[in-house]
This record gives structure tokens, sequence and C-alpha cells, in this order.
């Protein structure tokens, strides 16, 4: 059984009233979201068109002052609380789409927005309380969540046994560099699963899941507190869960998550990533090969309208950030890795290339030095944001004009590079780190 | 006139003896307590080194940017200055418990006022090692979000907040051993005022566009600034 004693008693009252379920979607809060009456609209039609018979519950993580109608309008706490219970009114409102389930809705009230790993603990233990089978989570700031991708979510688990689905989105071919270059590339050669988004705002898992996460004594964690996606799945992957992948369709900008902050970007997704493979060195350090998910869907689509992008401005800052962190980044690096950084900070811009090598053995010193702590780890974090911007300046000027499939390759490669490069990742986080006198 | 002389010289001799008895047992105590002060400072410098290895200072000290200053001034990890700082300061103290068996009056004065002096030593250096280790930190911050967000003089700002602490550390530190108090505190607060001035004068003068530009990012439209770089997520 959990430890329900963090829940509020009124949040209590309400999962008393809603019995046992079969599916649970949650909303998630978020900064960006001023009203969350649009999900949950979505939410209740998913349930309508394809779980008509499953006993459903929507639980609602925002603050209480965040409710509001799709015209920003406050909406009275009982109409809150009654949700869409009656049928009646329900139908009316949906022609020709009718459940044969009461949706309860169930708020968490809080009177601030609670951070995500809150949030998540939060319906965890909704979840594991109302006996759900099937969760999903959703943000309100996605502006193009449709019923198909909340049950692309939820269908795995219910009917294929899946334990964890990941989301897997249509992006312009520059969105998402950090998931493209890093995070997913690093995560699939280290923890042996090819799970593409890892940081994502939506995601599905099983009741089973949702039990095991929540008895994990890491909630207290700062890594978790601010983003706990990633320690989900990677915990899914590392204890055998069933994991898979659900198209979504297309990622919106409201779902940035972190902002156009790109040091509290690198604080929560490389930072968690970092803190994930300290977490589980047991499980990935024998670990040799990795391997695809099934994937529920078409798989990672790109679309690629122009763009305003400063390529300029990018290398400059990578340029200027390699010059300024050269003390910094000489007690992270290695030193030959950090000698050929050195070497392609004096090219010009136009031949200026970030090898994928040199790339993987740099994250790999990252990785290493977070381990053994050289330096403080945010700060060891925060000096990779201007190693990324070269990489990121470097993808740019060689996708140019590559088609989907060419970068879905050079994709590929990486990957291969950072499995190739493995012992190195070993080596390095076994090696005693002596400070020298 | 020999009578004298012999007598003279038997109450020299007997002088002589009197007081080598007298002061050959306590040198051999002195001796004995600095020998004994030894091997408790060896002891005593074993114990912190595994008890300082144990709770991992020294990577709590690289963390912190201390062993990196330590590594410039060809000093010795913290572990390691710390337990051998230990070592002197015990066997120092033994040392001068030894000698003031000897009885010496004068000696007994200056080792008493140095005895009283000690804790100042040890909180000056305490003083000093926190501002060590604190202006690393901070100016290691300020120099990662000014690279990131691509301020131009990421180094120099780096290197004034580590400048400040460490001018407020040495101040304290003076202060705290009483040296020239009213000296330091004025020429703390006149360089302290007149770095203060002359950044605001120079920000003011030579840096009117990079003040309007940084006014202009925070309170202007920031829509353009945003897709200068693409979306990591």
């Amino acid at each position: 059984m959990v430890d329900d004693t963090f829940l509020a008693d009124d949040l209590l009252r309400q999962l008393m009233s809603v019995g046992e379920v079969d599916l649970l979607v949650g909303i998630s809060p978020h900064a960006a979201a001023n009203n969350i009456s649009p999900a949950v609209n979505v939410i209740e039609q998913a349930f309508r068109q394809h779980f008509v018979r499953q006993r459903v519950v929507i639980v609602n993580m925002g603050a209480s002052n965040a409710a509001g109608d799709p015209d920003g309008n406050p909406v009275d706490d009982d109409v809150i609380a009654a949700g869409l219970g009656n049928l009646a009114v329900r139908n009316a409102r949906f022609p020709g789409i009718s459940s044969l389930r009461t949706i309860h809705r169930v708020s968490a009230n809080f009177s601030n927005p609670p951070s995500p790993g809150i949030a998540l603990r939060t319906i965890l233990a909704i979840a594991d309380l109302l006996r759900a089978r099937a969760c999903a989570v959703v943000s309100p700031a996605t502006s193009n969540l449709t019923p198909d991708s909340i049950a692309n979510l939820l269908r795995p688990i219910y009917q294929e046994k899946f334990d964890f689905v990941a989301p897997l989105y249509i992006r312009h071919k520059y969105q998402g560099l950090l998931v493209r270059n890093l995070l997913y590339p690093m995560s699939r050669a280290v923890f042996g699963c090819g799970i593409r988004e890892l940081i994502a705002d939506e995601r599905g898992f099983s009741g089973r899941l949702a039990g095991f996460c929540l008895n994990q004594e890491v909630w207290h964690e700062e890594a978790i507190r601010a983003r706990p996606e990633a320690w989900m799945a990677i915990s899914a992957i590392s204890s055998d869960f069933r994991c898979c992948q659900a198209f979504l369709g297309e990622k919106s900008q409201g779902m940035k998550g972190a902002g156009t902050d790109i040091v509290e970007v690198f604080r929560q997704t490389v930072g968690t990533l970092f803190w994930c493979l300290e977490n589980q060195q047991q499980f990935w350090l024998d670990l040799d090969k990795s391997q695809l998910v099934p994937t529920f869907g078409p798989a990672h689509e790109l679309t690629s309208e122009p763009t305003d992008l400063d390529r300029h401005k990018i290398f400059e800052m990578f340029r200027s950030g390699v010059t300024e962190l050269e003390p910094i980044l000489s007690s992270i690096l290695d030193p030959e890795t950090h000698s050929e950084i050195k070497n392609i900070v004096s090219l010009a811009e136009g031949k200026f290339r970030f090898n994928s090598d040199l790339w993987v053995r740099t994250l790999y010193d990252f990785a290493a030095s977070y381990h053994h702590a050289v330096i403080n780890r945010n700060h060891l974090v925060q000096a990779l944001a201007p190693l990324y911007r070269g990489m990121t300046h470097s993808f740019i000027a060689e996708h140019e004009n590559s088609s989907p499939a060419e970068m879905e390759a050079a994709s590929e490669m990486l990957c291969a590079e950072f499995e190739l490069q493995k012992p190195y990742l070993r080596e390095r986080w076994k090696a005693k780190v002596e400070v020298k006198s | 006139m020999r009578q004298i002389i012999l007598q003279g010289l038997e109450q020299v001799y007997s002088n002589l003896v009197h007081m080598v008895a007298e002061f050959l047992p306590r040198f051999l105590v002195m001796l004995s307590i600095i020998l004994i002060g030894l091997l408790v400072a060896f002891v005593l410098r074993y114990i912190v080194r595994v008890l300082l290895r144990l709770t991992k200072l020294d990577r709590v000290s690289e963390q912190s940017g201390a062993t990196g200053v330590l590594r410039m001034a060809h000093l010795p990890s913290m572990t390691e200055l710390l337990s051998r700082s230990i070592f002197w300061v015990t066997w120092f103290g033994f040392i001068l418990v030894g000698l003031s068996v000897l009885g010496v009056a004068s000696l007994q004065e200056q080792i008493s006022r140095l005895i009283r002096f000690l804790p100042e030593v040890f909180v000056a250096i305490l003083i000093m090692f926190l501002g060590v280790a604190i202006a690393n930190f901070l100016s290691r911050t300020a120099l990662l979000a000014a690279v990131n967000a691509g301020h131009p003089s990421a180094k120099i700002l780096s290197w004034s907040i580590r400048f400040v602490i460490w001018i407020l550390a040495i101040t304290m530190t003076l202060e705290e051993l009483g040296l020239g108090r009213q000296t330091v505190i004025s020429a703390f607060s006149i360089v302290f005022g007149a770095t203060m001035l002359g950044l605001a004068i120079a920000f003011g003068l030579g840096g009117q566009d990079l003040a309007r530009k940084s006014l202009e990012r925070y309170f202007g439209d920031t829509k353009k600034e945003k897709n200068k770089e693409p979306q990591p997520l």
C-alpha cells in the first residue's frame, strides 16, 4: 500500500467517491497554461470515442485558480467538481457520441502550481489508490492535443499490456536538437533502449509502473522534482517493464517545457540524464547492446519550413564559450578531447565541423566528470551548453539540404558512435580521480 | 689571594653544578614533552587524515573550487593541508609548553602571548579559506551565466566578483588578526567605493550602447531573440 499521507484530505475524499478505475488521465501543471478546459474537453472526447465501456477519471494537477473555460473565464468550482458526470448534459454537448460510464473529475487543488515532481508523485499515488490499469499524463499547454493522441497513449497499455508509452512527434528538422544529438543517442547507448522522447510532457504508463515508481526513494531529489519524465522512462527500462512509443502528431511550440533558457533546459534535461546515469549505474555498466522499442503509428517525422536561425551568433557563442571556460573545461574533459575542441574552435566558421566521435567523447567525459563530481555538478552541466551550441551549428550546416531520410541515417550513425564508444565511458566512469597534490 | 681565587672558582663551580642540576631535569622534561608532542601530533595527523578522507573533503573542496586555488599556490590537497596543519599546530603547542617548563621569565611571557594569539590565527585562516572558496564558486557561477547568455565581458565580470570577495576576505582576516584595523577598514572602503564608482562611470559613459541593449533585452520585444537558436526540446 502506498504512503498516501502527502495527499490532501479533500483529494482523498474525492478519490473515495470515485472508487476503482480502468483509465486515468492526469493534466500536469504548466506555467504557460492559464486554463485547462480545452485539455479536459479533449480527454473527455477521447474517452467517449475510444473507451466507452471503461471506468475513467481525469485528474487535474494545476493550481485551483488555473481552471477556466476556453475563453479564459474562471469556471465555478461546483461545475469542475461535477464535471461531466451528468450524462444528459454530456451527450447534449457532444451529439452522436455517448459513454456508458461516468467520467469522474478530480482536482488536487494546489494553492500554487506544484513542481512537476510533486505533480507526478500525486498522480502516481492517485493511480495506485484507484487501481488504475492504464494512465496518461498530458500538458494543458499542448495546443494540438487530440482525442486520438490520448487514445494512442492509453491503448498500448490497456490493450497491449505495455507498461510505458513514450510519445513520438512530427518535428521541424531543427527542432529538438538536444533530443536528437544528446538525450536520445546517449540514453539509447547507455541504457540499451531506444526511446526517442525521453523527456516529454506527454506519456502513458501502467498502474504497475506507477506503483513501482511511487515506492522509489527519489522524490526528494532536485532532479526528480524539476523533471521526472526521464527518470520514469529509465526506471521502466532498467526494471524490465515493457516500453513502447506511440505517435502523437505534431509537437506544438507550447511544449517547450523548460522554456527557451538554455541553461535551465540543460539543468532539467541533461542534469537529470546524468543523475540517472549515476543512480542506475548498476544496471548499465555491464550492458552492451541496445534495442529499439515497438512503435505504434508512424515513426519520427520531420518538416522543413524555412527558419530564421542566427547561425553566426550560435557559432560565436560556441567559440567564446570554449575560450572563456577553458579552465573549467580542462578540469572536466580528457586532455586529448579538450585539445581537439580547442583545435576546432580555431577553424573558420565555414570549415567548422563538430565530428560525432569528438562529440560523443565530450559527452562521456562530462558524464564521467559528473559522476566523479570534479566540480560543482550544476556548474558542470552549464559548461556543456557552449559545446552543444557548437554541435548545433555543425548539425545545421551539415543538414541544411538533407532530406528526412538522410537526417535519420545520420542520427542512427550517431547512435552507433555512442554505442561504439561506450567502453570509453565505462573506463572513465570507473577510473579513480585523484585530487592533485 | 690564592685562597680567594679558589673560593671564587669553587663558588662558580658549585653554582654551575647547581644550575645544571636545576636546569637539566627541566631540559629533559622539555625534551620529553616535545617528543611526546611529536608522537601525539603524528597520531593526530593520521586520525585527521583518515577522517577527512572518509568525509570526502577533497571532493567538496574540488567542487567549491578551493582545490584549484591551492593548486595554483602549489599547495597540497585540502585533506593533506589540514592534517599537516593539525600536526604542526599540535607539535608547536607542545613545544611552547615544553619551553615554558624551562622557567625563563621573559620567554614565558612571550609564549603566553603567542598562545593567546593562536585562536585568532585559526579564525583568520578559516575566514580566508571560506573567502577563497566562496569567491571561486560565485565567480564561476557568474562566468557560466555570462558565457551562456552571450555576455561579451564574461571573464571581466567573473574576475570582478572574485576580486571583490577576495578583498573582503583579506580585510576581514587582517581585522581578525588585529593588524592595522583602522587602516585596513579605511583602505577597503576607499578601494571598494572607488571600484564601484569607477564601474558605474565606465558603464554609464563607455557602455551607453551596452546599457541600452541590456535594457531593451529586458523590457523590449524578445520575440526576435528567441528565434536565434533552435528549440532544444
